[in-house]
Formats: C-alpha cells, structure tokens, sequence
C-alpha cells in the first residue's frame, strides 16, 4: 500500500502523471504495459474493480441468508439429533447462562460480517461519490475490513474442528449443516469482494472533490 | 456586447453498454443466488404435508424432535404441541413425508410409543433412550390425503393390515379378562383381546378379541372359549383335577378356545362367544346350552332321587348324549293305591348320538330308543363318581329287565322305563373299615414290642455276654496250637494213605459182587426191622400203662430228689477235673503220634489183607451174616409174640418201681457216692496217670505185634479167623435163637433203665441245669455271632480291640 501520509494534499502516481506498480510498487511512466521489474500488467486505475465489489458483495449476501436459516451444527446425543441454527445457537448459549461464549459467537457470526457487508457497500458507494467521505476515513475504514475479514472465519473453524474430532457414533457426534458451507461462502465472497477494490480509487475520489471546489 | 458563442457542448463519446462493460464476475452472485434458491425451494419442497393428531395427552411428546414412524421407519417429526380449542384435548401438529402423506388414508391410527414392562414382556426398550415416538399404523390408499387424525391412547389391538378374525367375547364378568392377555388354541398364541367393557345393560362384560389368519380358521360357530388365567384345582366327581396355563398367562390371565364338537359355520367378523370358566364347563356347554334340536324324554323314578340335578349328565355307555333339564314329582294312581313317583325330564342331543342336528332325528332317536328299550334298554340313577352324591342318568341295557315299552304319548314327551339303581352306600362301607381299624389291639402291640426291645437291650447289656467274646478267642488260639502241632498236621497224610489202601480194598470188593451179598444181608435186616416195628407196636399198647407207671416213678424221683446229691455232683465234679487232668497230660498229648503210627500200621495190614486171598472169605462171611440176619427176622417175629406179654410186664415194672419206692436209696446213695470217691481217688491215683503211659506203651506194642503179624503168616491167620468169624456168624445165628429169653431179659432192663430215666425228667436239677447250661452256650453263640458281625462290620476292631 502507498503510505497515507499525514499531509491533507497528496500528490497521487495518476496526477504526477506515472503509473504505480500495484505488486511491487515500482513506478513507470505511462505506456509501459507490463511492470519492468516484476512483470504485472500496469494500469493506472482498474476500471472495472467496482463491479467485481460489488457482484461479490451481492454473491457473499446471497449465500448468507441460507447461512442464518439453515442449521449450523447437527448435534446427535444419546440417538437425539438437534439442529441448531447460528442465531439459535446464541439464544441456547445465554439461555444456559455462557454469555461470553455468546458474544463471542454473535460477534463472529452476525456482528461482523452484517458490519463487513455495510462497510464495503459503504466504501465502494463513496468511491462513486455518492457518499461523501474523506479519503483518509474512507482508507481507515478499508485497513479496518481487511484486518477483520479473516477473523470472521472463527465460526467455520469450530464447526469444522468438531465436526472432525466429536464422532462417537451413538453418543454423541457433531455434522456440519449447510448453513456452515454457506457461512464459509459468505465470509470467502466477502473477503474476494474486500480484495477486489481497488484501494488507489480511494484518492481519485478526495482528489475529484477537492478539484471541484 | 459579447458575441454569443454556442455553449460549450460536453461532448461524451457514444456510451458503452452497460452489458458491454459488464464484468463477468456478476456471474457469481447470480450463481449464488440459483443455488440458494434451488436450496431453499427443495428444503420447501421436502418440508413434507402438515397433518394433526388429536391426542388425549402429549406424555414425552417434544416438537421438533418426537418422530412419527410407519412400520419403524422414520416419516415425519413433530413440529408443534397445541391445545384444541377448549383445551380439552392436544393436538400435535406434525409434518410428514410427501409419498406418505399422498396415501394417508382417514383411518390411519396413531398411538405414541412407550416403554411398556407387562406380563407379556418389554415393549419399547428403544424409546427408553430416544424418548417416545408416534407409530402410525394405516392400509395404504392412493390419493387419500386426509390431515386431521384422532390418536389411540394403546397400541391397537390389530393394526390395519393384518389378516385374522375379530371377535367378541362376553363374560359374567371382567375378573379373567386383562386387556393384551394372549388367546390360545391348544397351547399356541393365536390371538389378543382388547380392554374389556361394561355392556351397557351392565349385567357382563364384553371384550373385543382379535385371531390372527391362519388360526382364525379354527374358529367356528361350535367353537367355545375358555378362561386358562392362572391355575384352577377342582376337586369334582372326576377326583382332583389341577390345570395351569402358561407362565405369562398365569400372571396375565389368558383365553384358550377349542372346537368341541364337529360341525360348526365360519364366524363373521364381531361374532359373539361365550367365555366359560373352565375347559371342562366350556365343554359341557354344547350339551346344556346348545342343543338345538334335543329329544326331549321323561324318566320315572320310584326311589330318591337326592343327588340328582338339572344339568345333571346323561350317558350311554359311558358317552354323555344330553342332560337333565328338570325334576319334579306327581302322585300315581294308576295301581290303585297313590305313591309319589320323581319325575325328571331329560334332553338328548341327536349330534352326540351321531345324528344331523335337524328336526328327522328326533323321529330316529325315538325309534332308536323304542326297539332299544324292548331289548332291554333302561334308565337307572348311578353315582357320578366315587366319593360323590351327586347322580346322573345313566342308559343301560338289562337284558333280563322286565319287559316294557317306551311310552310315547301325543301331548307329553315319551317315557323311558327305568330300574333300580344299584349306587353303592360307599359312606358305610368306609365308616366300616374305620370301625375295623379302630379296634385293632394297636396298643397292647405296641407295649409287647416295647417289652421285647427291653428284654433284647437288657440281655445284650449282660457282661457275661460281653466277656465272651474273649473266651472264645482264647479257646479258638488253643484249638489253633492243637491243631498247629505236628502230629496233627501230619495226620491228614497219613488218613489220606490209609483210605487209599481202604479205597483199593473196596475196589476189590466190587469186583468180588459184595455189593449184592450185601444186599441180600440187607434184605434180612429189613425184615427184621419189620419185625422190630410190630414189636414196637406192641410197645406202644404198651405204654399206654405208663402213666401210671410214671406217677409211680415221679414218687420215687422225689425221694431221689430228697437224697442228698450235691455231695454225689461234687465228687462226680471232682472225678471230671481228675479226667481233664488226665487229659491235659503229656502222655495224652502224645497218644495222637501213638495213633498215627497205629493207622499206619493198619494200612500196612490192610495191604496185606489186599494181597492175601481176603475178599473171598469176606464174602463168605457175609453170606453168613446174611444167614444170621435171617435167623434176628426170626427172632424178631418170636419177639413180637413176646411183647404181648409187655403189659403184663408193665405191671411187674409197677410192682417193681413200688419196690424200689420202698427201697433204701438214702445208704445206696451214699455208697454210690462212696463209690465215686474211690472213683475219683484211682482216677487221681498216680497209677492212673501213668495209664496213658501203658497205653501208649501198649499201643507201641500193639504195633509192633502187628509188625510181627505182618512179618509172620498173618494172611494164613486172617484166613483163619475169618473162618472163625464165619463160625461165630452160625454161633450167631444159633444165638439169635435163644433170643427170646434174652428179650425177656433186655425188658427187664428197659425197666430199670427207665426207672433211672425217669429221675432226669422234667423239673430235675439236672434238667434244669442241662437248660441252663444250653442257655448259656446260646447266649454264647448270640454274643460270637454278634462278634463276628461286628468284625465284619468293623475288622480294624480286631487290631485296636474295639
């Protein structure tokens, strides 16, 4: 990533009339097709990376729907099967008093990735500038859904470990439902839709408003 | 003024399309919506048909997990637990499988499964676990989708599907009815009842039962059932009967049912039985309540009829063909005079009789019984069983009956002429065995046998008794050194040589034709003996005297009694010591080798004799004693001629033991005594001792002259005096002659010697002493018996002298 810089008037790799490397950062003049040192087409800015955001955006909310309908864990003990939903589940875990188990799973589960949707249909909004928002919020705002998107991986984990290791048969055993395949859609489309911005439109913007005034 | 300038035209470049600029990764999202949709619709899709289930209660019933199972196959989970409208009732609501629910038919049965533990066994075990689940039990019907359903609060009876026959059975009351309780049909499990009910006039119970195809088959209009719950035990006029069912039916109670008689149509569904108590009142049953076309009959009686009952059986010849229907009693007028006469009116069932059960048998039977009772057929009242006052009616054939005909009349029923009965006062009988019984001398018994054993205990308490034992073993280790002694040992050798040589003399003799010498000589001695007999005779008219005689001599017993004996026993005491002195000397002891060497010698001489010529004079000499025998018949026929003159003799005896009354005994006892003193002084002399001496010295002599006979011309000698001997068998035989007188004489002795006889009669000391002492020996005998009894019970005793 381009350093930020803390000066209110940046002076961006398009208005300096160069092309940035988005791989290894290495600046060429314009008409160079390919990045001289390691080879990756150069582009001054993706054009069509607001589309793929967004298709992956509505991909990822699609699939979360049948993520919070569907069971997540089928759960066999003693030949009795329970099917617990995620929002269930949570209910289950502060009906038995474990609150903190159900924060956390909430926060896993619900709170971030509804964040993670809100905050990328945010970000690629006020890119096309129909939101206002600074450039500098809006980059803190993108470090911010980067950081957390692999963390809303945590449910799928827990559902996969059990799922490997608790397999006594009569017992007890733990499968997976669909709503953990979905859940795992959901949070891999909104990552791809996270990495398909493209992070140098975040300037373009500020510097489009502030030309206009 | 500025010259107007056209606006300054924004010119864009014809737009792209939209679809041109399209990036193809919108086909993602639209992939994941299809997916989701396609889920969403199949999830829809396999939701499954809503139905309700109105139960009386929703005992374990859980939504969402509680399963709804057909055939045990899981087709459908609760989804929710409702009250109906005025909460009289649950309804579960519960979605089933599509293909299940296309062919739910609106008779479908629901009942929810539970752990049951009954009698009959464990019913759902699973459910223990996997709480209880919702058994749907229909017949599949194509297109009927019927929703709303009625639950069972039990598992039905039968569920649709299965084949077999329902029936209901109806009871006095419901105590030998449990819902579930099995139906058997000869010990196998063919069927169950349902809950018993109250039939609405409330006078029985009724329950539904249901047999299973293909035992339904036996079931027919003439079949009935029974109670089997628990165990029965009845003690009737047939003795004591127990019967038990099975184990589960013991607890549980239970139904058997049986065909009684053949015949019978199909039953159709929902046909009534009744339920009997017993097996056997079931059978009965088809002749007291089912005979439809009966021939009714009617049966006099002069005598009692106590004991009889309606329903009491008909027989004939053992097989009950029907029953009494009633009894009453008329007055009789016919012969003039009014007697009460029992009247019983009885049924015949034609089936029992082999007949069709229609209305032509009545005229067959009654046919049947009028050529019958001309040939002798009768009614009489017999005893239904040993011990039983009951009575039945028994058709019996009397051939030597008094002639009579059946008495059919148009208005009443024909009646049966009937005899006397001969039923048996058993209760008499057995008042008079117990009579017997009773006085039977049981304690007078009792105490002779409690005397017994105490004269058995104390006799074998005796110590003498328990010191015989010793006695005896002493003496048996003395007999065992006597005969363990050499002479002794070498004894046996030395016979064994000696009958050999006599074995060879009598060898000869048979070739000799002794034998027929012989018994010609005993020819004569029968003779004689025959003789003798006669004699004897005349002895025996003879002694018809002797009582008196025998008073006479007891008198002079007495005497003898008075005299003083002891002294006399003393010294004859003293006289046996001194012989057993004798006896125990070492010269008597040596007489054994004395002897040995004595019969060896003999067998010697018998050689001899061998060798000589002596067989032949043998016989001659016993020709003689042939001819003597001859000469003793005789004699014995002139003794016969003697012996009449016995009584006279008899009364010369009397005459003689009255003499002897008056005789001095006392002196001649004392002599006597005096006599035996001396007696006993010789024998005690040393002279006497030195007797066995000479007489061993003398059988040393012996020997040797027989030694010398040997040497010396002893077969001339034998010769010789077997001449001699044939002599003095003619001396004999002249002898015999003169016997007579000699008779006369030996008469006078028998007189004398019984006289003497008669003082060890009864009551003597000698005889008591005698009886003593033979008790003793028979007490010693019991005790080396009972000895030798324990020493084979126990030989150790020997060794450890207990």
């Amino acid at each position: 990533m381009e350093d930020a810089g803390t000066a209110p008037r940046i002076l961006t790799a398009k208005q300096a009339g160069l092309v940035g490397c988005t791989e290894c950062g290495r600046v060429h003049a314009p008409g160079v097709a390919r990045c001289t040192r390691c080879g990756t087409r150069l582009a001054s800015r993706d054009t069509a990376s607001l589309q793929r955001v967004w298709a992956w955006l509505f991909a990822g909310l699609v699939v979360y729907v049948p993520a919070n309908l569907y069971p997540m864990l089928r759960t066999t003990l003693l030949g009795k099967t329970t099917e617990s939903t995620i929002f269930g589940g949570v209910v289950d875990l502060m009906h038995h008093g474990s609150y903190g188990v159900a924060a956390i799973v909430f926060v896993a589960s619900i709170v971030i990735p509804v964040s993670k949707f809100i905050a990328i249909g945010y970000l690629a909004l006020s890119v096309q500038r129909r939101v206002q928002m600074s450039a500098h919020k809006r980059h803190l705002l993108y470090e911010a859904v980067e950081f957390i998107g692999r963390w809303s991986m945590i449910d799928v984990f827990v559902v996969a470990i059990l799922s490997s290791l608790v397999q006594l048969d009569f017992a007890a055993s733990i499968n997976p439902g669909i709503a953990a395949v979905s859940f795992a859609l959901s949070v891999a489309f909104t990552m791809i839709s996270a990495l398909s911005f493209d992070s140098r439109l975040i300037w373009d913007v500020d510097v489009g408003v502030n030309e206009n005034e | 003024m500025s010259d107007p300038r056209p606006a300054e035209m924004e010119i864009e470049g014809p737009k792209r399309s939209i679809w041109r600029n399209l990036s193809l990764t919108w086909l993602i999202p639209i992939a994941a919506l299809a997916i989701t949709l396609l889920i969403a619709w199949q999830s829809w899709a396999e939701r499954g048909a809503r139905i309700e289930i109105t139960f009386e209660n929703a005992a374990g019933i859980v939504p969402g997990e509680t399963a709804l199972r057909f055939r045990d196959v899981n087709i459908g989970l609760v989804e929710d637990v409702t009250f109906a409208n005025d909460l009289s009732s649950v309804r579960i609501g519960a979605r089933i499988d599509n293909i299940v629910a296309e062919s739910l038919p609106s008779d479908a049965e629901f009942w929810v499964v539970r752990p049951e533990v009954s009698a009959s066994g464990i019913s759902g075990l699973s459910t223990v676990l996997s709480g209880v689940y919702i058994e749907a039990a229909f017949e599949p019907q194509e297109g009927a989708e019927a929703t709303r359903f009625v639950g069972r609060d039990t598992a039905p009876l039968v569920r649709p599907g299965m084949r077999g026959t329902r029936i209901v059975l109806r009871a006095p009351d419901g105590a030998m009815l449990s819902a579930g309780a099995p139906i058997f049909h000869q010990g196998i499990e063919v069927g169950r009842i349902e809950t018993p009910r109250l039939l609405e006039s409330g006078n029985g119970v009724i329950a539904d039962a249901f047999i299973e195809a293909p035992h339904d088959r036996r079931v027919t209009t003439s079949t009935r059932f029974w109670d089997t719950s628990g165990f029965n035990v009845n003690f009737g006029p047939q003795g004591l009967d127990l019967s038990v069912g099975s184990v589960a039916a013991l607890i549980r109670g239970g139904i058997a049912f049986d065909t009684v008689v053949s015949g019978g149509n199909p039953v159709p569904s929902r046909y009534v039985f009744d339920l009997f108590d017993d097996e056997t009142a079931a059978r009965d049953s088809v002749f007291s309540q089912s005979i439809d076309n009966a021939v009714d009959l009617v049966v006099e009686f002069d005598e009692s009829v106590r004991g009889l009952e309606a329903g009491a059986p008909v027989t004939y010849r053992g097989l009950k063909i029907g029953a009494v229907n009633a009894l009453g009693a008329f007055i009789d007028d016919v012969s003039g005079e009014q007697r009460v006469k029992l009247r019983a009116s009885i049924s015949i069932d034609p089936r029992a009789l082999g007949l069709e059960d229609d209305t032509a048998a009545e005229a067959e039977i009654i046919t049947f019984l009028s050529e019958s009772v001309q040939d002798g057929l009768r009614a009489r009242l017999a005893s239904q069983g040993l011990f039983s006052q009951s009575l039945m009616v028994e058709l019996v054939t009397i051939p030597e009956a008094e002639p009579a005909a059946l008495g059919i009349f148009d208005t009443e029923a024909p009646v049966l002429p009937s005899v006397e009965s001969n039923v048996p006062d058993v209760a008499a009988t057995a008042e008079g065995l117990f009579q017997r019984i009773d006085d039977l001398p049981v304690e007078e018994l009792m105490e002779q046998a409690i005397a017994t054993l105490r004269s058995v205990e104390s006799f074998a308490g005796d110590p003498d008794l328990r010191a015989v034992p010793g006695s005896v073993s002493g003496l048996l280790d003395e007999a065992r050194g006597l005969i363990g002694s050499e002479e002794t040992q070498a004894l046996p050798g030395e016979l064994n040589a000696t009958v050999t040589a006599l074995r060879e003399i009598v060898e000869d003799l048979r070739e000799a034709g002794t034998a027929e010498k012989l018994a010609a000589a005993l020819d004569g001695a029968t003779a004689a003996t025959d003789s003798v007999s006669s004699v004897a005779t005349e002895i025996t008219a003879a002694t018809e005297e002797v009582p008196a005689l025998i008073e006479e001599m007891r008198d002079l017993v007495a005497k003898a009694n008075a005299l003083q004996l002891e002294a006399f026993v003393d010294r004859a005491t003293a006289l046996a010591d001194s012989a057993d002195r004798l006896i125990a000397s070492d010269a008597t002891q040596a007489l054994p080798g004395e002897i040995n060497a004595t019969v060896a010698e003999l067998r010697g001489v018998a050689e001899d004799l061998r060798a000589a010529d002596a067989i032949g004079r043998l016989m001659s000499t016993l020709e003689s004693a042939s001819a003597a025998a001859d000469s003793v018949t005789g004699v014995a026929m002139d003794l016969s001629g003697a012996t009449e003159q016995v009584p006279a003799l008899v009364d010369d005896l009397r005459r003689l033991v009255e003499t002897a009354n008056d005789l001095p005994l006392e002196a001649f006892i004392e002599q006597a005594t005096n006599l035996v003193a001396s007696a006993d002084r010789l024998v005690d002399s040393d002279q006497t001792r030195a007797l066995p001496g000479a007489l061993t010295r003398m059988l040393d002599e012996a020997r040797s002259a027989l030694e010398e006979l040997r040497e010396g011309g002893v077969v001339e000698n034998t010769n010789a005096t077997l001449a001699s001997a044939r002599d003095a068998a003619a001396a004999i035989e002249e002898a015999a002659e003169s016997l007579p007188s000699l008779s006369a004489q030996i008469q006078s002795m028998v007189g004398e010697a019984e006289l003497a006889l008669q003082g060890y009669g009864e009551n003597s000391r000698f005889n008591r002493e005698t009886l003593s002492a033979l008790r003793e020996v028979q007490s010693a005998a019991e005790a080396l018996n009972k000895l030798a009894r324990s020493i084979e019970r126990n030989p150790n005793s020997l060794l450890f002298g207990r």
